[in-house]
């Protein structure tokens, strides 16, 4: 869930904002954050637990050691539907990680070039390549069909999971 | 016949370990499977050592990973055919030897299979400058040269005095509406409409705002249509209802008392009733009017307000409308 | 007076052309530019001035999105401006409580950062700038918006040249 926490630290108050101009009686509330928590992994005993380069570097170091997930123009100053994409990007996570299970080792990163969508991630090589094509079809044309928009899978593949470990703490 | 050879097999494989023969037989004779069953339960053998009767795992078959792809790449083959449009970083189609990734001193970055970073960055493979030559030669044909003779500002000004500026958002978004597009502004400088002294007083108090002292540049920007076309054609009707009004002359406009005035006139005031008085002091014949240098200077006097240059010159004419030598 | 406007008919699109041939009535000179705007009879566009706003969260995407803009530009013969960037960017910040409930004195500040960069191109007629245009909007990376003000050059309309004779 750690993407999730991350994309909605970001935008959550902006679509807070949206969505209370419609509904100017509604009870003002504050996210809950855990800035302390968040994105942020506790040493084992045994120092075992493994950590991909995302997860080893917290979340302050975006734009500084690691980059963004999710690559739009929704977040910047005046841009349109900032909530919209953020629910899109979420959707698109769990959507993904279900429907390729067990396989992702990496973030999903999606970018957003006009109007298509361009899905990065790193899967790995358990399953035949035959299921595997079948799946960045079904992928692509079901994501395409909700997003109403061209969705392309660009899927890098790794033998095992141990290749993306970036330390163990 | 069969029947009796699987039996006869069975007896003697049972305590072996050649399980895997007995179940390729077994699957060979499904008919007779039946019977054979009967007869194991006639003859059953105790097993005191219990041998491990689990089948084996299949073992899943992998094909397997070709090796990548920037192996077996020519030193001299055409990169923009190999990357040809935007997409995320591979590392088997980049054949450079690429890190990223922030480590601890000391340590080498992380290389470029399996890094995440390399995927995230918006990369510009596909916009090597042989790529930009080749796609710029290409669409050269659709380009027209600028008109020789408009080379400069002035000159184009001279002829294009109107200027409408429009603004176009291009954006990641399924839509590509953005409610900023619709406005239109279009400027003019005042001094290519052509006036008279009454339409140009009228059009100034028209526009407002709209008008730029400093610059002399008239401003007309509409954005409450919904599209461009109609806010360029509002702007526009803006423009001619202004610049036509201006030259209407309502009856009203005629009761303008001296407390209206912008600028002080020397006809409509009592400095020429005055100046005209002295000089036709004792005069019955013909009367004498006050010279336009000296209507002139009084107007700068009052207009552009007391300084040396005006005081003196207002002493020069008065000396010179009253003969005083001085 | 009228030599440079002859010289000027000669080489200019038709709108111009057209402009012109109220003050040079009485040249013949026929617009044979093989430009495809005057072949397809369609009445070229001015403008005068192109400019380019990018929007980005990452600098050196914008930077190398500037390379190519630029290096295109030069490639298809138009005049580059000016290609400025604030040393600065625009920081959006929202202070929230940093635990959950209390200890007010404790917060915590998220940041959303918008980094500009301008380019400005001068000079181009509308087919020109159609082509660019599209050229480099088709190219843009992803996480940049881009804004493109375009000055265009019109004439005075008809109805406001002359004053009005009945009004």
């Amino acid at each position: 869930m750690n993407f999730l926490k991350k994309v909605t630290l970001q935008v959550l108050p902006k679509a807070e904002a949206h969505l209370s101009l419609g509904n100017n009686s509604a009870i003002h509330t504050s996210s809950v954050c855990c800035r302390v928590q968040s994105g942020r992994y506790r040493i084992t005993v045994k120092r075992d637990r493994p950590l991909t380069y995302e997860m080893a570097n917290p979340p302050h170091f975006i734009g500084h050691r690691k980059s963004w997930n999710s690559w739009n123009t929704s977040t910047l100053k005046d841009a349109l539907r900032p909530s919209q994409t953020a629910i899109e990007d979420v959707f698109i996570r769990k959507f993904i990680t279900g429907t390729w299970h067990a396989l992702v080792c990496s973030e999903i990163i999606i970018k957003r070039q006009h109007n298509t969508i361009r899905i990065a991630a790193i899967i790995r090589q358990a399953i035949a390549q035959r299921k595997m094509y079948f799946l960045i079809g079904y992928t692509e044309e079901l994501l395409s069909y909700w997003m109403q928009c061209p969705v392309t899978l660009e899927f890098q593949t790794v033998a095992d999971k141990k290749d993306v470990v970036f330390k163990y703490i | 016949m069969t029947t009796n050879l699987v039996r006869l097999l069975e007896c003697n494989i049972r305590n072996s370990k050649a399980t895997v023969a007995q179940r390729t037989m077994r699957v060979f004779s499904s008919q007779q499977e039946q019977s054979s069953v009967e007869d194991d339960e006639e003859f059953r053998v105790l097993n005191l050592r219990t041998i491990k009767q689990q089948a084996r795992r299949r073992v899943i078959k992998k094909d397997a990973v070709p090796p990548p792809r920037t192996t077996h790449m020519p030193v001299d083959q055409d990169w923009s055919a190999v990357w040809s449009g935007p997409r995320s970083f591979h590392p088997a189609s980049v054949p450079l030897p690429l890190r990223q990734g922030y480590t601890e001193r000391g340590a080498a970055a992380p290389s470029k299979y399996a890094n995440a970073e390399l995927m995230k960055i918006p990369n510009f493979l596909h916009l090597t400058p042989p790529a930009i030559r080749q796609q710029c030669e290409a669409i050269k044909k659709f380009c027209t040269p600028w008109p020789k003779g408009l080379e400069s500002e002035a000159t184009w000004k001279a002829i294009f005095p109107v200027e409408v500026i429009t603004t176009d958002y291009c954006h990641s978004l399924p839509t590509i509406r953005h409610p900023e597009a619709r406005r239109v502004t279009i400027t003019l400088n005042l001094v290519d409409l052509k006036f008279d002294a009454h339409a140009k007083d009228k059009f100034l108090r028209l526009v407002g705002e709209r008008y730029n002292q400093e610059t002399g540049v008239l401003t007309f920007t509409a954005d409450r249509c919904p599209t461009r076309k109609q806010n360029y054609d509002y702007a526009l009707y803006l423009l001619t209802a202004c610049y036509h009004e201006s030259f209407v002359t309502e009856p009203w406009e005629a009761s303008k008392s001296e407390a209206d005035m912008e600028v002080y006139l020397f006809e409509r005031n009592k400095a020429k009733l005055s100046a005209e008085a002295i000089l036709n002091w004792n005069v019955n014949g013909e009367k004498q009017a006050p010279s336009a240098t000296y209507a002139e200077s009084v107007e700068k006097l009052i207009n552009e307000g007391e300084n040396e240059y005006n005081i003196a010159k207002y002493k020069e004419e008065v000396l010179k409308m009253l003969k005083i030598a001085n | 007076m009228l030599q440079p406007f002859r010289n000027l008919r000669l080489t200019l699109p038709a709108r111009c052309a057209s402009a012109l041939s109220s003050i040079a009535a009485n040249t013949t000179a026929s617009s044979a530019d093989a430009s495809p705007a005057v072949n397809s009879g369609q009445i070229d566009k001015l403008y005068s001035k192109l400019e380019i706003e990018l929007r980005g969260i990452d600098p050196a995407v914008l930077k190398s999105y500037t390379w190519f803009a630029t290096t295109a530009a030069e490639h298809l013969g138009i005049e580059l401006g000016k290609c400025w960037s604030p040393r600065k960017a625009h920081h959006e910040r929202m202070t929230l409580l940093k635990s959950v409930h209390i200890y007010k004195k404790h917060r915590v500040q998220y940041e959303i950062r918008t980094h500009f960069r301008y380019m400005n191109f001068h000079k181009l007629t509308g087919s020109t700038l159609d082509t660019f245009l599209e050229y480099i909007e088709r190219n843009l990376p992803e996480g940049v918006a881009l804004q493109a003000s375009k000055t265009e050059l019109q004439q005075v309309p008809e109805h406001l040249q002359q004053p009005p004779e009945q009004v």
